[in-house]
């Protein structure tokens, strides 16, 4: 039971730090997409030019 | 990249794949439908005043019209007189101009996208049903599904650019009631579980786990707390079944019930934000309510998660330093460390984002671009993971004393929420 309750644990922290982790990617992709929208590479017509 | 690295990401090619795929597909089915219904609007103005005036307008002079209006309109905008920037009119085209007015009858097509819309059949509500359909029926390949779990937090960079959308007054103005919001019904909640697991006889590691999760943010506080309070593991799998079935089965009800209650969206933006305890199923929530709800929701959303390391705090004074005192013993808690652990950083972004817009960095169109159309296609891919890692297995596990708890806790939490919000009304929530 211990053993299960060790291994649990270990899981448990195991999610958060891939949250974390996760967290930082959503930092970089939003950087990534404000700078591209900022310079002028995507713009008000990027999106409907992805629609037929 | 190391071959470790790179075999460790190829697993998730495929799901990845899978999940833009669905989402392109939804999204262009949004479109479409959008495009039609615009279309279905315009098809009934101009039948109405061909009715009004007995003489069709040529297209020539129907086009001129609207053209001549928008810059009337655009000049009362300038000279202030008009408080809302007039929209560019929707123009039929031609050849449709004139199928309208030979057979003075809507095109099928338009008023099935009307329709479609009217059901709120956005590509919200295709990818969740879609997906679920999918994992539920024919079954996704076990090489998917790695990609479509790491599809879902692809929602969070569409959370962090919608705060370009808001300036700081906006967030206080909704900010400050939803933090009034969040600590009642958080505390309401943990009181709740606390009496009603205490009534039940349950083992103290369920009844923090389940009063985290079903009082801050569902999962990601339940994974926070379940080491503190040393939940066994056969009780946190309960817990972890009964908050994903309860949030499932708000996130396909609450939007038809906020319509049937006559909700405004930013009244329903704020009911979801307090009573759906996981990101992506709120979030998902209140854009099929409408973009008004989304901006009230997220604001609602942020200060709750924020609330993680809090809980956290509380739950590790409450089991381990308040025990050992009572043991006579001593244990320290690092109250900076499990901030700087537990913190969601996400969080972090949409206030930058809320403060780059307060110093004007983002014009009118950029607002558009990233809360608008790349916060879609974000959502979209992570709604299509979403829908996909909705299995019924999964939800069957939802069970044991959790299960009783969490349909008490739950239910309490959205009915009396539901009450709170309609009394306060529309203004309270408005963000704009």
């Amino acid at each position: 039971m211990e053993e299960e309750t060790r291994e649990y644990e270990e899981k448990a922290k195991k999610v958060f730090s891939a949250e974390r982790k996760e967290d930082i990617w959503v930092l970089i992709i939003s950087a990534i997409t404000v700078i591209l929208g900022l310079t002028g590479i995507i713009t008000k017509k990027t999106f409907p030019s992805l629609f037929f | 990249m190391s071959a470790t690295a790179q075999n460790g990401f190829k697993k998730y090619i495929p799901g990845l794949i899978l999940c833009m795929i669905l989402g392109w597909s939804a999204l262009q089915w949004d479109y479409t439908m959008r495009g039609w219904q615009k279309d279905f609007k315009e098809c009934q103005k101009i039948l109405k005043g061909n009715a009004d005036h007995n003489s069709p307008l040529p297209f020539d002079k129907y086009k001129a019209k609207h053209a001549e209006k928008y810059k009337e309109q655009q000049l009362l905008y300038n000279q202030g007189t008009l408080k809302k920037e007039p929209k560019k009119p929707h123009i039929l085209k031609q050849d449709i101009y004139a199928s309208l007015i030979a057979a003075g009858e809507i095109p099928f097509k338009f008023k099935f996208g009307s329709k479609m819309l009217e059901f709120q059949l956005t590509y919200v509500a295709i990818l969740l049903l879609g997906g679920m359909l999918i994992r539920n029926t024919i079954g996704i390949p076990d090489s998917f599904k790695p990609g479509t779990v790491l599809a879902r937090p692809i929602i969070k960079p569409g959370i962090v650019l919608l705060g370009g959308y808001y300036v700081w007054s906006n967030v206080l103005k909704v900010g400050v009631p939803a933090l009034l919001l969040v600590v009642i019904f958080i505390f309401g909640t943990v009181v709740l579980v606390s009496i009603i697991g205490k009534k039940l006889k349950l083992d103290e590691g369920l009844i923090g786990v389940m009063a985290a999760g079903t009082g801050v943010c569902g999962v990601s506080a339940a994974v926070a707390v379940a080491p503190i309070v040393k939940s066994k593991p056969r009780d946190f799998f309960y817990a972890v079944g009964t908050i994903l079935l309860f949030g499932t089965l708000a996130l396909f009800t609450f939007p038809y019930i906020g319509k049937a209650l006559g909700m405004s969206e930013p009244v329903f933006g704020a009911w979801v934000g307090t009573s759906i305890l996981n990101t992506a199923q709120l979030v998902a929530a209140a854009s099929w309510y409408g973009h008004d709800s989304l901006l009230t929701a997220n604001i609602i959303n942020i200060v709750r998660v924020g609330f993680i390391p809090i809980v956290v705090l509380y739950c590790i004074w409450f089991y381990i330093v308040k025990k050992a005192a009572a043991e006579g013993r001593s244990e320290k808690m690092n109250t900076w460390q499990v901030i700087v652990d537990k913190f969601p950083l996400f969080i972090l972004g949409f206030f930058v984002m809320v403060t780059l817009n307060e110093f004007g960095v983002f014009t009118k169109e950029h607002q558009y671009i990233f809360g608008k159309q790349f916060l879609k296609l974000f959502f979209a891919i992570g709604f299509a993971g979403v829908g996909l890692n909705i299995a019924f297995d999964d939800l069957k596990k939802a069970g044991g004393k959790a299960f009783i708890i969490g349909l008490f806790a739950a239910t309490f939490k959205a009915v009396l929420s539901a009450i709170v919000v309609i009394l306060l009304g529309t203004d309270v929530f408005k963000v704009k």
